[in-house]
């Protein structure tokens, strides 16, 4: 055991130096955070842009007091939830045949217009295609004229409409609130590893395709047990990805903290992991670390199968959807008390590392997290050793050898 | 366990077999590769020389059979005493010359710092030292492989294994070659490779395996695969006919106006008197040993001769 492990320190400590001092390695850092950046400004406007072109505009013929009853409606309802949550009005002054007003307004390409209100506060009229209602349109109109309506009400009645907010009494935390923030911290934390590892997925897949064109392997396999050659370029990885992580972090950080001092732009959020946020950060970083090794013994051992690039390249799309239902199968995990999902979520070891970190986020306990690192662990070590096993058969031997495709072709005949 | 082994044997394989895809690399081989030695396996592409070195080495596991190397039946456990230079080259082309031998070292259990020491050394005593911070991908293919050859003895092993050693290079690396093959032997280190070229069998080695379609066909001394042919004897004569001509042996040829014929078992002397005798008028009269290369023609047939002439002329015309 101490000489695959020194074994594999070496080989580690090579791949880990010549990753990591390649200039391709700060492309790699720098990347993703310009993929990033790019990706939410475009989206931000984009999304921007898109909302308000599909908010519906009402327009609203009516007489002045009418009007200013439904504006004043619709902007505490704005206040309670959100812009976006209501249509637009737009105000027209009535003409003499309102129907044929609204026909014409409805027709009109510049007005963009879903429907127009007409009438009054107590009989309101609301004209339009029916295909509106499927976007729930009458009803939120309907929402205005009531507020309307119980605004006018109260004030008939000598009350103040705008006095109804419930007076304050601030606590620490709701158990609702801070289960369903708990829940929404697993689901991030779980996504964070996944789109980390998927990211390095193709790297692993293709590590092993470098180390047959270099022809090195030879040299490895003659030296060293294989268990030590894959155990290695997996640490190498891991540690390669780790500084990647933590340069990713430090810029965010420094970005964050940038943006700050600016603007009190962004909040943190005040959110407690049940397992501590100490805790909850080092088992985020061990479950990456498991998880990464985990899946990438697998690709690795997929990868060193393959005989080019080409090959890596048609194998991407699966390997990225077995990572899809691994994340899918581990969402289940969060959210109460585990059903039979969730525990084949806990139990399958590629979906382990992500449904505990789900489950750290919303119970204290400690014990389970040994246990599944313990699992994890030993699901790592049997990966390895069956890829090193089925490069050693299919891979090591004399004489150009089939591609991946052909050689299952074989196996199969 | 020590780095003596006890019958004198650094290698013994017994009744190695391998098949790929159901057909047969390697059918059966038996080995015995004496402590100290330099041991050819001579043989065309194709004969099974690489796979019986893998199956040696635990590169890859025999069907059937068995060996031991320097003392140990699972070959890792000796990786800290071998060196292997595989058939196909390989570098991390981006490492310094310095850093791949010692990482190949490291990989054998030498410390990385004694290794980047050694390498120094043995790239200056090769007159390599300007290349010591190079990276291998500035290297030309000859260099290379002398660099890799430089980490396959960083660590001072006790059996050296080389596949194909002379491969692709030029006669000045393979003369480099062969005098550090004999430097290393004078030390006491053993060494086992395979070849297609009988020159460098013949020179180098002092026990060989001649090995064509997977089995092993001769194992033993140059010299006794040799003695496996009659000497061959050159004859000129004045006369054309004679009494004389009833003494030469069946089989004689007559080839450019010289007799060709194989030493007759009683010796030249009853020979040389009857041709005298018959009056012959002896011009010339030459006994030649046979070559390895006639011994491998009588051992493993005009075709395995044929194809090993074949993988020698694609060699030269590789390192061209």
């Amino acid at each position: 055991m101490n000489d695959v492990l020194r074994a594999a320190f070496v080989i580690a400590r090579r791949d880990f130096v010549a990753t990591v001092w390649a200039r391709t390695y700060i492309l790699f850092l720098l990347a993703p955070l310009v993929v990033f950046g790019f990706s939410v400004a475009v989206g931000m406007s984009a999304g921007s842009k898109d909302r308000e072109a599909s908010r519906p505009v009402v327009a609203v013929v009516a007489d002045s007091a009418t009007v200013q009853a439904l504006q004043g409606a619709r902007a505490r309802l704005v206040a309670g939830t959100s812009e976006s949550a209501f249509p637009i009005l737009s105000i027209v002054a009535p003409a003499e045949n309102v129907e044929a007003q609204a026909q014409r307004l409805l027709a009109d390409d510049e007005a963009r217009l879903s429907a127009v209100l007409s009438g009054t506060i107590a009989a309101p009229v609301l004209t339009g295609p029916r295909a509106v209602e499927s976007g729930g349109l009458g009803d939120r109109i309907g929402l205005i004229v009531g507020e309307a309506r119980r605004s006018i009400a109260l004030a008939d009645a000598g009350l103040d409409a705008e006095g109804a907010a419930p007076r304050r009494v601030f606590t620490q935390a709701a158990a609702g609130d801070l289960r369903t923030t708990r829940m929404a911290l697993g689901k991030g934390a779980q996504f964070l590893i996944f789109f980390i590892t998927m990211l390095l997925a193709t790297l692993l897949l293709s590590n092993m395709v470098e180390e047959k064109s270099n022809k090195v392997i030879e040299v490895l396999a003659a030296a060293v047990p294989l268990d030590a050659v894959f155990l290695g370029k997996l640490v190498a990885m891991l540690g390669a990805s780790l500084v990647g992580l933590a340069a990713w972090a430090g810029m965010l950080g420094l970005g964050y903290v940038f943006v700050q001092t600016l603007q009190d732009w962004m909040a943190v959020p005040q959110v407690v992991p049940a397992i501590g946020w100490p805790a909850f950060i080092l088992l985020l970083f061990v479950y990456y670390a498991t998880n990464y090794m985990i899946l990438g013994a697998l690709f690795l051992g997929i990868g060193g199968q393959a005989s080019n690039i080409r090959e890596i390249q048609s194998l991407s799309m699966p390997v990225t959807f077995l990572q899809l239902f691994v994340l899918f199968l581990a969402m289940n995990a969060g959210g109460g008390d585990p059903d039979t999902l969730a525990w084949i979520a806990f139990i399958l070891p590629f979906s382990s590392p992500l449904a505990m970190i789900a489950f750290a986020a919303e119970s204290p306990a400690l014990w389970p997290h040994l246990l599944a690192l313990a699992w994890q662990g030993l699901w790592v070590l049997l990966i390895i050793r069956a890829s090193a096993s089925l490069f050693r058969k299919t891979v090591l031997k004399s004489g150009p050898r089939p591609g991946f495709m052909a050689g299952l072709k074989a196996r199969k005949g | 366990m020590g780095d003596r082994v006890e019958n004198g044997l650094a290698i013994e394989a017994r009744g190695l077999f391998k098949a790929f895809d159901g057909k047969p690399a390697v059918r059966g081989i038996d080995l015995k590769v004496p402590e100290g030695s330099i041991y050819g396996i001579l043989g065309p592409n194709g004969a099974g020389k690489t796979t019986t070195l893998r199956m040696l080495l635990g590169i890859i596991d025999p069907d059937a059979g068995s060996s031991v190397l320097l003392g140990r039946e699972r070959p890792l456990d000796a990786a800290g005493i071998v060196g292997y230079l595989p058939e196909e080259r390989g570098l991390y082309p981006a490492m310094h010359c310095r850093d791949a031998i010692a990482f190949m070292g490291a990989l054998r259990g030498l410390p990385l710092e004694v290794g980047r020491k050694r390498a120094e050394q043995l790239l200056s005593e090769n007159g390599l030292g300007d290349y010591v911070a190079k990276p291998i991908k500035s290297l030309s293919k000859g260099m290379a492989q002398t660099v890799q050859l430089f980490g396959t003895i960083v660590h001072r092993p006790k059996l050296i294994v080389l596949d194909e050693p002379f491969s692709g290079l030029d006669a000045m690396n393979q003369g480099r070659l062969e005098h550090l093959i004999r430097d290393e032997a004078a030390q006491g280190v053993t060494i086992i490779f395979s070849t297609h070229v009988i020159a460098h069998a013949e020179r180098l080695c002092e026990r060989i395996a001649i090995i064509a379609g997977g089995r092993v066909r001769f194992e033993g001394e140059v010299a006794e695969a040799r003695d496996r042919l009659r000497p061959q004897v050159r004859l000129g004569t004045r006369a054309e006919s004679g009494p004389w001509r009833a003494a030469l042996p069946t089989g004689a040829e007559l080839r450019g106006g010289v007799w060709h014929f194989e030493l007759p078992a009683e010796g030249i002397e009853p020979l040389l008197k009857a041709l005298i005798d018959g009056g012959a008028g002896i011009e010339e009269l030459s006994i030649e040993r046979p070559g390895l290369h006639d011994a491998f023609v009588a051992i493993a047939g005009e075709e395995a001769a044929r194809e090993l002439e074949e993988s020698a002329a694609a060699d030269q015309e590789i390192a061209r």
